[in-house]
């Protein structure tokens, strides 16, 4: 026997709304116009969603925050889109399910799962080493912004490239793991971009780091492990920066680790600094400041 | 102090107890309060099981009526039904004096009666039930599809709400015509 759900209070829609796990209420959202706003407005607690880019789809990964507390929710739940058909997987509990909207396309699934969660932007796209190249352009029209690209490890040099040139602009954050980082896809290209955040990891091979490719970097937060760069080029690198008076330079934190036990009393030879607790202090003419922390393994650089 | 409570309770009247409870608290006689519905049914309630009404217990502690007085003045409820607010009774009298479960497996499972019970919960202020209510009705909808929810919860299509949005527009212009009318023909 059906009921007139719309026909409740507002108050007690939410009870019920609260009461329902996430597919559900994914499912509640696409029956109207009216129903996509009841969920959007109830302001589900659910963490931000993630997207991994496969061979011929992208896999969503919707995650109900801890604090919905509705005890059956799925842990988390994925959702499947097609590159070339406009429908949705769901896995469910009871298996796997098929939806379909009338007029959506795979852009329009992305909009209206960011909608009913108030998110702005998906977090995290994903690339996997089994992501045709050519489907990148495809990637982008149905999502066209995130917060973060990830290439990973297996991804070829040639994906790792082009994933890079072609979807960078539509994000503020880049993780790349790539091992090795060489002359064929060289570290500089990464930091050149201007982000929030550039984390390189290539833990087999250490990359090789020089003096200029820290000069010209212009991200805000960047991390390099493992990275190979002399504590000459560090040295370097400080003494510049402390000459560069009232030159704009826009890293703000620089870490990286690596294999070999870096040498301090090389990286700072002939620099005047103050120890403060376990970082080295640095001030130059305009008033910026530098912290150099350094152990046995890891230097990091804080510009202040 | 606990001969004192020996004292009360052995003044109280002689309904049988259990030892425990007994020593644990004095017993005081229970005030009855009487409530009906729609079909006019009359319903003897204790003030404790309608303790989990807001709504009614906000009416008793305004009234202050003797048992007499709550006999011959029953609440009336005409825009509930009889057979639901029965549901509501027993579910008060099943949990008086009692913290409520986090999962209650006693509630109606007649769907049909839910929506009703929603409403009446939510009008005589039951939290605890209407939580519990509203759970079910979110059961309803477990593992279904978005054409399964439409067609369960009697969901309307945007292009249905599109037209009754449009005929309340026009009803209400009408009214507003019509009451214009009106005012024109009173101050003829």
């Amino acid at each position: 026997m059906p009921i007139r759900l719309l026909s409740l209070t507002s108050e007690d829609l939410q009870y019920a709304l609260n009461c329902m796990e996430i597919d559900e209420l994914i499912a509640f959202s696409l029956c109207s116009k009216r129903t996509k706003n009841l969920v959007k407005d109830s302001n589900i607690q659910i963490e931000p969603i993630y997207a991994k880019v496969y061979e011929n789809y992208i896999r969503l990964e919707i995650m109900p925050s801890n604090l919905r507390g509705v005890q059956d929710d799925p842990d988390p739940l994925f959702i499947y889109l097609d590159f070339s058909n406009p429908y949705i997987t769901l896995e469910r509990k009871n298996g796997m399910e098929v939806w379909r909207k009338e007029g959506f396309t795979q852009s329009d699934w992305i909009a209206h799962f960011l909608n009913i969660s108030n998110e702005p932007i998906i977090r995290e796209l994903m690339i996997n080493g089994c992501c045709p190249i050519p489907y990148l352009d495809t990637v982008k029209r149905i999502i066209p912004k995130f917060q973060e690209l990830h290439i990973t490890e297996d991804c070829s040099t040639e994906l790792t490239e082009i994933a890079f040139r072609k979807l960078i602009p539509n994000a503020e954050k880049l993780q790349v793991d790539k091992d090795p980082f060489d002359n064929d896809i060289h570290i500089s290209q990464f930091l050149k971009p201007n982000l929030t955040s550039v984390c390189l990891s290539s833990w087999g091979h250490p990359c090789k780091l020089e003096l200029d490719d820290l000069l010209l970097a212009n991200s805000s937060f960047i991390s390099i492990s493992l990275a190979n760069i002399t504590e000459k080029d560090l040295n370097r690198f400080v003494k510049i920066w402390t000459k560069s008076n009232h030159r704009f330079y826009r890293p703000e934190h620089i870490e990286m680790s690596a294999r070999n036990e870096i040498n301090r009393a090389e990286l700072l030879r002939g620099i005047k600094y103050q120890t403060v607790d376990n970082s080295h202090l640095l001030k130059r003419a305009d008033g910026k400041e530098l912290e150099i922390f350094v152990l046995t393994n890891f230097v990091a650089f804080k510009f202040k | 102090m606990s001969s004192t409570e020996q004292g009360t309770s052995s003044a109280a009247p002689a309904e049988p107890t259990t030892a425990p409870e007994s020593a644990a608290a004095p017993e005081v006689p229970e005030s009855f309060y009487y409530v009906h519905g729609k079909d006019k049914v009359v319903h003897k309630v204790s003030a404790g099981a309608l303790q989990h009404s807001a709504l009614i217990h906000g009416m008793i502690s305004n009234l202050g009526y003797t048992e007499e007085q709550a006999k011959a003045n029953p609440f009336p409820f005409e825009n509930i039904d009889g057979d639901i607010l029965q549901m509501v009774v027993d579910w008060c009298n099943q949990h008086k004096g009692k913290p409520t479960p986090p999962e209650d497996t006693n509630l109606p499972k007649q769907k049909e009666k839910l929506f009703d019970l929603v409403l009446a919960v939510n009008y005589l202020e039951i939290k605890e039930l209407l939580t519990y209510c509203c759970k079910q009705v979110a059961m309803m909808v477990k593992g279904k599809s978005p054409e399964e929810i439409r067609e369960i919860w009697m969901i309307p299509t945007d292009a249905e709400d599109e037209a009754a949005e449009k005929e309340a527009k026009k009803r209400a212009g009408k009214e507003a015509a019509g009451e214009t009318a009106a005012a024109a023909g009173d101050a003829k």
